[in-house]
């Protein structure tokens, strides 16, 4: 009898085994809770997660403070000359975030922005350990030590940012492209290690960013303002660009100047 | 007694949550095969549900040049996938079994394993989707997929290759091109002459020399959709062949958008020498007219790509320097390629 007993038993509970929720045991079922407990077999709201405060950066793009359109002929350069825009990619290296402890956390190495992909245009960098931010740092392009060719065989940006070896070797820092004056007439910004030069520049930006445990999520933006390119302190028009200004250092040097002045701005949301 | 009881029953609520059963199966055994990149290449990637076995390269080879997969038995892939030719058609459009022609020239197949994109328009993915096209295109092979597994079914030697390699005892579509893009994957094309400068093995001639600067530089600006060592960007580009209306649309076939309109995907330039004629439409037979094309800038259409910035103006290039970059772009044979014995049945 007890045999049949226990046979029985052995039996219902093979049938039962894999069914969830037939033994219920109610409490916090989700395994990345405080109070996660293993034997629940149903939720009852009681769960309890760490207060996580997680980093986007953003890079967004404007031309004389407005959000970029693409492909029309709208904007007007320093020089005067009208133009549209229809490509924009660009390298941003060295992503860091420092501390008041004068500690720095390195978020990436090198990141590709493309306008057309908006996946590039935004960057979930997960759980920002507590502490107080006070700058974020960044360097557009890539420096020496790094702007080598084949270097970033692997990454995506690899064949359309290629910067051949007669003109230095690398990658492009940037590529800015569209046309000038009327639709037939283009213009290429090109930025790169002209010769092998470094014409990258670091932006360092100081923030207001205290981040502790019951802080919600945080979204650092990164802007360029596109005209600024081409006005302050060197005013550069596109029909001096002659034949392309890949091998031009003089009008490398000049759109470094520019980039550095007002190129960027950061601001945070919290 | 009991003891053994309770132990049974754990044994069978063990059992008893497994979702699949294990089947005990012959082991069966196929060798990896490696593929090794060549200098300034980035890693080939390869779909995980289908790696490079020395088994599926040899079927898939045996595949490619056979005529089993065509409707009538006339027509293998080599049909218009000449070797020699960079494994692209010698003629201006390829024609199908029915004698009907299509409007494409036929591409290349050369270092295919890192194309992001197959077909002139990017409509295929992998090229395991590609494979299937070819074969039930009316004006290309005209088979049904039906048709072809009940053929190769039909076969002992194929029977039994599909086993050995995929362990499978019904041939389907997928297997078969499975098999042929394994063997795609091997023709890779980087031992030419380029190749070997770069390895600093030999020199190039000043005119070659001349040809690389042009090429590589803004001068020519070639370098710009053919870039890197593998002279692709897996982009598309309208380089500026026509004024509209296009004759084919290109990729905005596939995307519907009028801005890709008249948009190709960068053929790479390996081989170019031998893959003669030239363009989705073969339209250039030699390289001269290429040449002359983006020498004299090109024409104007909405689409056309800003890079192709000395429209209107041309690259102006002398006759010389027009030479010399014909001369650098033959650097691109890689004649152990074109003869590899390892490609062909
Ligand atoms: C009747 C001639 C013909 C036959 C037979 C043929 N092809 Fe093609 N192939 C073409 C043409 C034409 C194109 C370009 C078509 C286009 O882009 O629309 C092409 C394109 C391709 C491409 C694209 C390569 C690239 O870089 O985009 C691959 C790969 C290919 N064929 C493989 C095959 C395989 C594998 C077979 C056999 C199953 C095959 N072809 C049979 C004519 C042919
Ligand atoms: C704006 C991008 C772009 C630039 C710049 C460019 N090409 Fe091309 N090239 C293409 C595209 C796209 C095709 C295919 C076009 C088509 O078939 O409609 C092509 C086709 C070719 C072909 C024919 C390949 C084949 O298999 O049929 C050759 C050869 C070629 N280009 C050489 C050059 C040379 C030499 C230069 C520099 C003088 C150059 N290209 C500059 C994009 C470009």
């Amino acid at each position: 009898m007890k045999r049949i007993i226990i046979a029985l038993l052995g039996i219902s509970l093979v049938f039962t085994s894999c069914k969830k929720g037939k033994v219920e045991i109610s409490g916090c079922t989700d395994s990345s809770a405080l109070n996660f407990d293993p034997l629940a077999t149903i939720d009852d709201s009681s769960c309890i997660y760490p207060v996580n405060t997680s980093l986007t950066i953003n890079f967004s793009q404007t031309v004389d403070g407005v959000d970029l359109t693409t492909d029309t002929m709208i904007y007007t350069n320093s020089a005067g000359e009208d133009y549209s825009i229809q490509t924009l990619k660009y390298l941003i290296s060295d992503i860091t975030l420092h501390k008041d402890d004068s500690t720095s956390i390195l978020l990436k190495e090198v990141h590709f922005v493309d306008i057309r992909n908006a996946s590039t245009l935004s960057v979930d960098f997960g759980e920002l350990q507590d502490g107080n931010y006070t700058s974020i740092s960044f360097t557009m392009g890539l420096d020496t030590a790094k702007n080598i060719s084949n270097r970033y065989v692997n990454e995506d940006f690899h064949a359309t940012m290629f910067w051949p070896e007669p003109n230095g070797g690398g990658y492009h820092y940037m590529k800015l492209e569209g046309a000038y004056t009327n639709d037939s007439t283009f213009y290429n910004t090109h930025t790169g290690g002209t010769m092998g030069g470094d014409y990258s520049f670091n932006n360092n930006s100081s923030i207001l960013l205290n981040v502790n445990n019951d802080m919600g999520d945080v979204i650092i933006d990164i802007n360029m303002e596109i005209n600024n390119w081409y006005q302050t302190p060197n005013e550069i028009a596109f029909s001096t660009y002659g034949m392309g200004i890949m091998m031009n250092m003089q009008k490398q040097m000049e759109l470094k100047q520019n980039g550095m002045t007002d190129i960027f701005s950061v601001s945070v949301n919290q | 007694m009991k003891k053994a009881l309770y132990f049974f029953i754990v044994l069978v609520l063990l059992f008893s949550c497994k979702k699949e059963v294990v089947e005990t199966t012959i082991p069966h055994q196929t060798s990896p095969y490696t593929i090794s990149t060549p200098l300034g290449f980035p890693t080939m990637q390869i779909p995980d549900n289908n790696p490079m076995t020395v088994e599926g390269v040899t079927l898939g080879k045996k595949l490619f040049h056979d005529k089993i997969l065509s409707a009538d038995g006339t027509q293998s892939c080599a049909s218009c996938h000449f070797q020699a030719a960079g494994f692209s058609d010698t003629n201006r459009f390829s024609e199908g079994i029915d004698g009907s022609f299509g409007d494409r020239n036929a591409s290349t197949i050369v270092n295919a394993g890192w194309n992001t994109s197959n077909f002139w328009d990017g409509r295929a993915t992998t090229l395991e989707d590609q494979a299937f096209g070819p074969v039930v295109n009316p004006i290309e092979m005209n088979n049904s997929w039906q048709n072809v597994e009940n053929t190769l079914n039909a076969n002992t030697t194929y029977k039994d290759l599909f086993k050995k390699t995929f362990n499978i005892d019904d041939i389907d579509s997928t297997h078969v091109v499975m098999a042929i893009a394994q063997f795609e994957r091997t023709l890779i094309s980087a031992n030419s002459k380029y190749d070997k400068y770069l390895r600093n093995e030999i020199q190039l001639s000043p005119s070659e020399l001349n040809g690389l600067v042009i090429f590589n530089t803004e001068k020519g600006d070639c370098f710009h959709c053919h870039s890197t060592d593998m002279f692709i960007d897996n982009l598309f580009h309208n380089n500026g062949l026509d004024a509209e209306p296009f004759t084919d649309l290109g990729l905005a076939k596939v995307t519907g958008i009028d801005s890709d309109n008249g948009k190709f995907k960068t053929p790479t330039l390996r081989n170019i020498e031998f893959s003669a004629p030239y363009m989705h439409d073969g339209r250039f037979s030699t390289l001269e007219q290429v040449v002359e094309h983006y020498n004299s800038g090109g024409k104007y259409s909405t689409t056309v790509d800003p890079l192709m910035k000395k429209l209107g103006v041309g690259l102006q290039l002398t006759e010389q320097e027009k030479q010399d970059l014909i001369a650098f772009l033959k650097t691109l044979s890689d004649t152990e390629f074109l003869n590899n014995p390892d490609f062909t049945p």
